[in-house]
């Protein structure tokens, strides 16, 4: 008995035992199945490198723009909330006058979007505002992209479909011809505290949808309920025999 | 590929009036594994059981991918989706342990079609939901369904002989768990398939979840019209004839719980198979928010993680199957511990990469250890009592889920830790959780750093010990000790097989 205790010990020092594990933690399976992983880890490899490598902005900080762009943005109707798909917003923009008269020179674009005040940034760190341009999810949302124009523009957006419920703020950002920012406006003021609106969203919800699962649903429990008798009904009849 | 156990004829054998397509054992158990066999009824209860509790995974994590949408439709925050993600794993812990008696009393065809049926409901449900309220409920109930794990295991254990039982227990419930990085690869896919037929984004989301609601009732009625309980019937018709003993309820329950080692595999596989739900749930919204992936880019890398338990968590059985042939339960004991805290260690780097391709490579790692540890779990369970297998099998099962909810509630609920050191952390309780495995003892075999018991204790003395002499002298015991005499393998080779 003790000498089987010793051997016991003995065969499980370190060494002996990773050499023994990293045989074993190779999938034992048919080949297919290693290619088809090995398939999957590759084109995820790939996929990531053409995300990564997009991106050339990651630089640039929003304290870094100049605000000189004047942009209001007021509900059509002045109604409390506006509704998704329906209501409309008149945007308007233009070099404020109290920048340079050449400060807009280098705009090739315009770039204007529609972005979450900070009371719908609450608990929702996907939302969150960076300094970083990059990385800020602060103005999800593009209203309308177009060639930079100096005359002062005016814009009457219907609100989209798939805007979610929330309160927001319009930002129009200059961009020069490499595609980066270099200016901004907003409708709000830098606590981006006034002169917001309200947006309800679209439930996505429909009738047909609520009578499609409400069908489903009863045929799942009554066939299960078939089920049950039958099996009951089974049973007895074996029980006889 | 076939797995072959030891004992059992080649070709088919006749039991009085049966013919089996396998070679089958006295109890007309199945004594080998083969794959890409539908043969009635082991192998086909194999791929029924295996593809209904995969159905049930895709439903419970069916939100996850698609959660970017869902969140804008019913405005929830992250406080909400927090608590969905611990709903949907929850619901499941009393569902998991109340199932091992539901087999036991209807059977695990009926038990687990019951569960999936009326849980079907709950998903299709979610295309009505219009709050953060109803995210939550639909969530809870569906995820009800992942109790269909205890029947996996109870139908492979009534289907599959010993030698092969644990490998068809590995390879079913992985597979299952495949569902769980499925569900990140068909959802979005198929909302995007919706959207292109015209949907708005907040209608495609809600037609999307029709299909894993589908699926999971059709997988039923293939467990119904064409599954069988046991080798020789169905359990009813069993039960009633008098063909199976009962024992004493309430004495395997307390049997089962007054066992410390219950305990520490169920606060274990808390810490694998818990990080693993617990990943099902987050990764895919992840990818999304930290690394600015499109829904798809996000679900395919999101996916991987899951299904790498197409091999990991069979070859973390096999893994302990194998350990067990040379060391002995502890070498069963040292693999568990030592895969699972490397999993917790790549955990915790995880967390901490800022790279997207390093990434997903250090996931992928992180996932074959983690899930293998999963298997490697359930190398030791089937061990630690025999009376109360099922009580035992159910705590620990439903330890997996408690694990699951309690990371989420400490690391992922609201905004008090970013997602990344949510991870990390995670990964660092998974270290710690990981330790009592070090206690695990049995007198007949030992532990991790101790030998077997000085005062010379056999398996039959363990596994005898559960009953009284009362209950060995009306035979109660009978089965525990046929069990005890086959577990004499777990001493290993070096017993078994003296080299002098």
């Amino acid at each position: 008995m003790m000498a089987k205790d010793h051997t016991l010990y003995k065969d499980l020092t370190c060494t002996h035992f990773f050499h023994q594990k990293s045989i074993f933690l190779l999938p034992k399976f048919p080949n297919s199945t290693m290619t088809i992983h090995t398939l999957l880890f590759v084109s995820l490899l790939i996929f990531s490198f053409i995300e990564s490598s997009r991106g050339g902005n990651k630089d640039k900080f929003f304290t870094e723009l100049q605000n000189s762009l004047e942009v209001t943005a007021k509900p059509v109707q002045d109604g409390l909330v506006l509704e998704a798909g329906k209501d409309m917003v008149t945007i308007k923009w233009k070099l404020k006058s109290s920048a340079k008269v050449d400060a807009d020179d280098t705009f090739k674009k315009i770039q204007v979007k529609l972005c979450y005040a900070p009371i719908s940034q609450v608990d929702r760190p996907w939302r969150k505002t960076h300094n970083e341009l990059f990385k800020d999810k602060t103005c999800p949302h593009e209203i309308v992209s177009k060639s930079y124009d100096k005359t002062p523009q005016s814009l009457d957006w219907t609100v989209d479909l798939d805007i979610p419920t929330g309160t927001y703020f319009v930002r129009a950002y200059g961009i020069d011809g490499d595609g980066q920012e270099v200016a901004y406006g907003q409708s709000s003021d830098e606590g981006r505290k006034k002169n917001l609106f309200s947006v309800q969203a679209i439930s996505g919800g429909h009738v047909s949808l609520d009578i499609a699962s409400i069908l489903f649903s009863i045929f799942s429990v009554v066939s299960l309920l078939v089920f049950f008798v039958k099996e009951k009904k089974k049973a007895k009849l074996e029980q006889r025999e | 590929m076939e797995v072959e156990g030891k004992g059992g004829e080649a070709g088919t054998t006749t039991t009085a009036t049966r013919r089996f397509a396998l070679p089958v054992d006295a109890e007309n158990k199945s004594t080998t594994f083969r794959l890409f066999s539908v043969a009635k009824p082991h192998m086909r209860a194999f791929h029924l059981s295996w593809f209904q509790f995969f159905c049930c995974f895709v439903s419970t994590f069916a939100a996850p991918p698609l959660l970017p949408i869902i969140r804008e439709n019913l405005n929830l925050t992250a406080t909400d989706i927090g608590n969905a993600g611990i709903a949907s794993v929850s619901g499941s812990v009393f569902a998991r342990i109340v199932m091992g008696t539901a087999c036991d009393l209807f059977g695990p065809r009926l038990a687990s079609a019951a569960l999936t049926l009326s849980t079907a409901p709950a998903v299709y449900f979610t295309a009505g939901i219009k709050s953060p309220i109803g995210f939550i409920m639909v969530r809870f109930f569906a995820g009800f369904s992942l109790a269909t794990f205890v029947s996996t295991q109870f139908w492979m254990s009534s289907m599959f002989s010993g030698p092969v039982v644990g490998s068809a227990n590995g390879i079913a419930a992985g597979w299952g768990n495949l569902g769980g990085g499925a569900t990140q690869l068909i959802m979005p896919i198929v909302f995007s398939l919706i959207r292109r037929m015209g949907a708005t984004k907040f209608t495609a989301w809600r037609i999307a979840f029709f299909i894993p609601g589908l699926f999971q009732t059709l997988s039923a009625f293939a467990v119904l019209l064409f599954g069988q309980d046991l080798p020789d019937g169905d359990y009813w018709a069993m039960h009633k004839s008098g063909e199976k003993e009962k024992d004493d309820v309430g004495k395997v329950i307390s049997n089962g719980i007054s066992n410390y080692r219950g305990w520490i595999t169920a606060l274990a596989y808390g810490y694998c198979f818990g990080v693993e739900l617990t990943i099902d749930n987050i990764i895919a919204e992840y990818f999304f928010d930290r690394f600015h992936l499109n829904l798809q880019t996000a679900g395919i890398i999101a996916a991987s993680f899951g299904l790498a338990n197409f091999f990991a968590r069979p070859g973390g059985g096999i893994f302990s199957d194998l350990m067990a042939r040379r060391f002995g339960m502890r070498g069963r004991l040292w693999a568990w511990w030592i895969v699972q805290t490397l999993g917790g260690v790549l955990c915790a780097f995880l967390g901490q990469i800022h790279s997207l391709t390093w990434s997903i490579v250090v996931m992928l790692i992180f996932s074959v250890f983690v899930q293998a540890a999963c298997g490697l779990t359930f190398g030791v369970v089937p061990f630690i009592s025999r009376r109360s297998l099922g009580v035992i099998s159910g705590m620990t099962g439903a330890g997996g889920n408690v694990g699951a909810v309690l990371t989420q509630l400490i690391f992922f609920k609201g905004s008090t830790y970013s997602r990344e050191t949510g991870i990390t952390l995670m990964g660092i309780m998974s270290i710690a959780c990981s330790l009592p495995i070090c206690f695990i003892y049995f007198p007949q075999w030992g532990g991790m750093f101790c030998g077997p018991s000085s005062k010379k204790v056999t398996e039959e003395d363990y596994y005898l010990a559960e009953w009284s002499a009362k209950e060995k002298a009306k035979n109660l015991h009978l089965a525990s000790q046929k069990f005890a005499e086959t577990s004499v393998s777990e001493r290993g080779r070096a017993s078994t097989h003296p080299q002098t």
